[in-house]
């Protein structure tokens, strides 16, 4: 695998975020916080009846892009912003990446890059650098 | 009306530590959690990383909910997401049985825009290792805005 600084990684698209999804993910959590799994709680935002997705999930997306694209356990480590999280059930997002550095360490080949979740256009509802290790 | 929490309410929190414990993750759970994501499972059988969410905080002995009310949240929505920082040693794999650590490492308030919104909040940094056998696998540290007075 051919990496190099600048390069674009194939976006990863999450059709519909699923409310259904966000309930069972809300079970595995154990999270209480009813703005996952009950529309009518989120209704009284102001924001309409759909659910919140959980910020991990979103994450998650990020996390099916680049494993897409340079393998299963390429993940080192992930440093995560949130400038716009809020994601509703229905919404569709696009994972989207671009590499910014290439290194070695321990002789491990190691990327960093850049990715981010855009919604109609609307760029970096979340932002994360990621370091990879390359195949 | 009861006024916003004050920072000597909070601060308090700074140096808490967590029981510790242990998490494992067995496979129905990484298959939902993975489904969760739009995923397939990992043909190497490794876990989601997603999961370096909740490992460390019910590994540690807590949950989200008593991470909510050691920083005294007002709401569910006073909660806003600063950052993840998530390191992985090694990958996460099913049916082991991790150790987890965790503790509150810092705990600061501060005035958000002060020029309009004068929003205050606490910003608060809760720190977790994840090891197996002695050897560390993983890190997450979870930073947590805790905002004040939000009508």
């Amino acid at each position: 695998m051919i990496v190099r600084e600048g390069d674009q990684v194939p976006p990863w698209t999450m059709a519909s975020v699923s409310a259904e999804r966000m309930q069972t993910m809300a079970a595995i959590l154990r999270d209480p916080n009813p703005l996952h799994w009950d529309r009518k709680s989120v209704a009284q935002l102001g924001i309409g009846e759909r659910c919140i997705n959980q910020g991990p999930l979103g994450v998650g997306y990020m996390v099916n892009m680049l494993q897409s694209w340079a393998g299963e356990n390429c993940i080192r480590r992930m440093f995560i912003r949130f400038p716009n999280p809020l994601i509703l059930d229905g919404d569709h997002i696009v994972s989207n990446g671009k590499v910014t550095r290439r290194f070695e360490e321990n002789g491990a080949s190691l990327a960093e890059v850049e990715t981010w979740l855009d919604r109609d256009g609307q760029r970096g509802l979340i932002e994360a650098t990621v370091t990879i290790q390359l195949p | 009306m009861i006024g916003p929490i004050s920072f000597d309410q909070v601060k308090h929190a700074k140096g808490h530590n967590f029981r510790g414990g242990k998490y494992t993750i067995e496979h129905w759970e990484n298959f939902l959690l993975t489904a969760c994501t739009g995923a397939e499972l990992m043909q190497s059988g490794a876990v989601h990383p997603i999961a370096l969410f909740h490992l460390p905080i019910l590994g540690s002995g807590t949950t989200i909910a008593e991470m909510f009310s050691l920083g005294l949240a007002d709401s569910d929505m006073s909660i806003a997401i600063e950052s993840y920082d998530w390191q992985l040693f090694e990958p996460l794999r099913e049916n082991l049985d991790y150790d987890v650590k965790g503790k509150i490492s810092e705990v600061t308030r501060h005035n958000d825009k002060p020029e309009d919104s004068g929003l205050i909040y606490d910003r608060i940094v809760f720190d977790f290792t994840v090891g197996h056998k002695g050897s560390p696998m993983a890190s997450s540290t979870v930073i947590w805005h805790y905002r004040r007075g939000l009508t």
